[in-house]
C-alpha cells in the first residue's frame, strides 16, 4: 500500500506542476514508482492509479492525438483541481459535520471525506437520537446534481419510455427523491429511483429556463398534479381526525369552515380527480366528500370498485 | 483495499493545506481535526517525506516532519489547496445540512454554512437543490428532547386503520424519518413493547416528570416492517396504476410482470390492508386473505352508508 501511495501522491504532483498535457510514456519514465515496470504491468498500474484519482474527485483530463479515440495526454488543471474558497469557520464545519452525521442518504452515512477537505472537524461521532434517511442511491444523485449545475442534457428510461430531459433541480419529498426538468413537452416532475440508463450529455449544454421554480413544482399536493379542468370540491373531515386532516393539506384551503363540534369543512381545488378520491379515502370513514355531485357520484363508484 | 487508499490520499491531501495555512500547528490539535492518532499522522508525514518531483533529490522532495509537537511541512506548494469536493460529496453534505434545518433542530451556523458551501459549490445559485423532510416540527423536538433527558412522555395517538384514539405511555428512544414519514420509537408501557409511531399521527404529547433508564444500545431505529406470526396477510393483485404500492408499503413482491404485480401484504391490523385496498379501488384486487376480505367489506359498507348508499 505504501508504494501505491507514493506513486498516485507522486504522479498527481506532476500533473499539478507540468501545466500541460503528458504523455503515459512521459509518466512512466519520469514519476517515480512505474519506472521498474514491463509494459503490460505498467498499463495495468496506470490504469489504476487513474481511476484512483478521479474516485478522489481530481479532474484528471485526457486529450486524444490527432482526432483519434486512443488517449493520449493527461492533465489535471490546478485551478480545477482546487476547493473553492468556502470562508467555512470551525463551527460551522462542525454544524455540516454533525449534519452529516444524523442524515444517511442509501443507508450510509455520508460525509467524513467531504470534512475533511473542507478542513476538518472534532470527528468523534457520538450516538444521536435523531437519525434521517434520504434513500436513493447516491450516485445516481451525485449525476443528475452535476447535469443540473452544469446544465448538460440528460437521456434516460422513464417507465420503458425515453426521454430526454434538461435538468433544472432536485429534491427530497415525502421520501423519495426527484428531478424537476424540462422536456420537450414542458417541465416535468421524475422520481429519481424510477431513472433507468442515466446518460449524461457532454456536448453543448442548454440555457435554463428562469421561470422554472423547483420548489413550487415539488410542492405541488396530489389533488393539483394533474392538468384536468379544475374543479372546487368540499370534503368534511370528522372532530377524530380533523386535527390530521389539517395538517396534511399543506396549504391553506380556498374555503374553511370550523364546525362547533370539532369537525372542518374546506374548499380544494383538484385538477387530478382519482389522486383527490384516493386521498380522501386514506382517512377512511372520517372524512366525506360533500360536494359537488358529481365527484361525489364518483367516490361512490370508486368504493364499490367499479372506478 | 482501495477503500483505504482513497481514505488515506484523502485525509493526506486535506491535511497538508491545513498545515500548510496554520504553520507550526500543534500535533494533538492536527490529530484531532483530521481524525488521526499520533503514530497514524506520523507515518503519513513520513510517506509524504519521500515524495515530490522528478529527480526525487532532495530539493525535489516535500518536507514534513514533526519537532517538539509541531508539524512541519515544507516545499509542497501544489497541495497548498485540498482537492475539490465530488458532486456526490457536495450533495450529500448539502443535503444534509437540508434536512437538519427542515426538520426545525438547525442552528443560524448551520444555515450559514450551507449558504457559504452551497455558493461555493454551485456559484449560480444552489436552489437546485432543495430537501423537505415535513417534519412534525414541534412535536419531533419536544419529542427528541424527552429522549435526550429520559422522560416518560404521555402521548395521544389515533390508529387511522381502527379510527381510534388511544393515550399512552411511552419512553422514547429515538426520533427518525423514513420513507418520508417521522417516527418515534421506544418503549410503549400500554402495550408492554417495543413500538414505532408515526409523528404526525399523535395529537399531543404531554412530558410527565417521571424518568426511565434507556436501554444502554436502543435497537437502530427501523420501521422497515418485519411480518410477525400473529399478522394478517393477504394476496393482492396490482394493476399499473397500483404498482407504487410497492414503493410506499412493505410488500413482498411475489410475481411481476408489466401488466399485473402480485404482492402479500402483511400487517398487525388487517384495517391497513382494508384502507389500501378500497382507496385503490378497482385498481387492486383481493386474490388471498379471509381477515381482510371481512375487514374491506366492513370499510367499504361503512363508506357507503356514510356516503347514503
Amino acid at each position: 500500500m505504501r508504494n501505491v501511495l507514493e506513486r498516485i501522491l507522486n504522479l498527481l504532483a506532476f500533473l499539478l506542476t507540468a501545466n500541460r498535457a503528458v504523455s503515459a510514456e512521459e509518466i512512466r519514465h519520469t514519476v517515480a514508482g512505474y519506472d521498474r515496470e514491463n509494459d503490460q504491468a505498467f498499463q495495468r498500474m496506470f490504469s489504476r492509479d487513474k481511476d484512483m484519482l478521479r474516485r478522489l474527485g481530481i479532474p484528471l483530463e485526457t486529450t486524444t492525438a490527432g482526432g483519434l479515440e486512443i488517449e493520449y495526454g493527461y492533465k489535471i488543471d490546478p485551478d480545477s483541481y482546487r476547493l473553492p474558497e468556502t470562508d467555512l469557520s470551525d463551527q460551522e464545519r462542525a454544524a455540516l459535520w454533525f449534519a452529516a452525521q444524523v442524515v444517511r442518504i442509501g443507508g450510509q452515512p455520508t460525509g467524513a471525506d467531504a470534512i475533511l477537505k473542507l478542513g476538518g472537524s472534532q470527528l468523534e461521532s457520538g450516538l444521536e437520537p435523531f437519525a434521517a434517511d434520504l434513500g436513493s442511491e447516491v450516485d445516481v444523485l451525485a449525476d443528475l446534481y452535476t447535469a443540473c449545475a452544469e446544465h448538460r442534457y440528460t437521456t434516460f428510461l422513464y417507465n420503458g419510455t425515453a426521454r430526454r430531459v434538461a435538468p433544472h433541480g432536485l429534491g427530497h419529498r415525502r421520501g423519495h427523491w426527484y428531478l424537476v426538468g424540462v422536456t420537450d413537452r414542458g417541465t416535468r416532475v421524475f422520481r429519481v429511483d424510477r431513472i433507468e440508463h442515466l446518460d449524461v450529455e457532454q456536448r453543448d449544454g442548454f440555457e435554463r429556463d428562469l421561470d422554472v421554480d423547483v420548489r413550487r413544482e415539488l410542492d405541488t399536493q396530489p389533488w393539483e398534479a394533474g392538468t384536468e379542468e379544475p374543479v372546487i370540491a368540499r370534503v368534511r373531515f370528522l372532530p377524530e381526525i380533523a386535527w390530521w386532516a389539517e395538517r396534511r393539506l399543506g396549504r391553506e384551503p380556498v374555503e374553511r369552515i370550523q364546525g362547533d363540534d370539532g369537525s372542518l369543512e374546506v374548499a380544494i381545488e383538484v385538477t387530478n380527480r382519482s389522486a383527490f378520491i384516493g386521498w380522501v379515502l386514506g382517512f377512511a370513514d372520517q372524512a366525506e366528500v360533500t360536494g359537488p355531485p358529481e365527484l361525489r357520484a364518483a367516490v361512490v363508484d370508486h368504493i364499490r370498485g367499479v372506478a | 483495499m482501495s477503500d483505504r487508499t482513497a481514505s488515506r490520499l484523502t485525509r493526506i491531501l486535506a491535511m497538508l493545506p491545513w498545515v500548510i495555512d496554520n504553520p507550526g500547528a500543534d500535533v494533538d490539535e492536527v490529530c484531532e481535526r483530521f481524525g488521526y492518532t499520533r503514530k497514524e499522522l506520523i507515518r503519513d508525514l513520513d510517506l509524504v517525506f519521500v515524495c515530490g518531483l522528478p529527480g526525487y533529490g532532495p530539493g525535489d522532495l516535500m518536507v514534513a516532519y514533526v519537532e517538539e509537537d509541531q508539524v512541519i511541512v515544507d516545499t509542497a506548494d501544489y497541495f497548498a489547496k485540498a482537492p475539490r469536493l465530488t458532486a456526490a460529496e457536495g450533495l450529500a453534505l448539502l443535503a444534509s445540512g437540508m434536512t437538519v434545518m427542515a426538520t426545525g433542530q438547525g442552528t443560524d451556523v448551520l444555515a450559514s454554512a450551507i449558504d457559504k458551501l452551497g455558493r461555493a459549490l454551485v456559484p449560480e445559485g444552489y436552489e437546485i437543490l432543495t430537501v423537505d423532510v415535513s417534519a412534525e416540527h414541534d412535536l419531533g423536538g419536544r419529542l427528541r428532547d424527552a429522549a435526550a433527558e429520559g422522560r416518560v412522555v404521555e402521548i395521544v395517538y389515533t390508529t387511522l386503520s381502527r379510527g381510534d384514539t388511544t393515550t399512552r405511555l411511552i419512553e422514547p428512544w429515538s426520533v427518525f424519518t423514513s420513507l418520508g414519514n417521522w417516527y418515534v420509537s421506544g418503549y410503549c408501557r400500554r402495550s408492554e413493547g417495543e413500538r414505532v409511531f408515526r409523528l404526525d399521527r399523535i395529537k399531543q404529547i404531554r412530558e410527565t416528570d417521571e424518568r426511565f433508564t434507556p436501554p444502554e444500545t436502543p435497537p437502530e431505529p427501523e420501521v422497515r416492517y418485519t411480518p410477525s406470526e400473529e399478522d394478517v396477510t393477504a394476496l393482492i393483485e396490482l394493476s399499473p396504476q397500483a404498482f407504487w404500492v410497492s414503493d410506499y408499503y412493505p410488500v413482498e413482491i411475489v410475481s411481476d410482470t408489466p401488466e399485473l404485480r402480485t404482492v402479500r401484504f402483511s400487517a398487525y391490523d388487517a384495517g391497513v390492508a382494508a384502507q389500501l385496498l378500497v382507496r385503490l379501488g378497482a385498481a387492486a384486487r383481493l386474490v388471498e386473505g379471509d381477515e381482510v376480505r371481512a375487514a374491506t367489506e366492513d370499510l367499504r359498507s361503512r363508506l357507503l352508508q356514510r356516503y347514503g348508499g
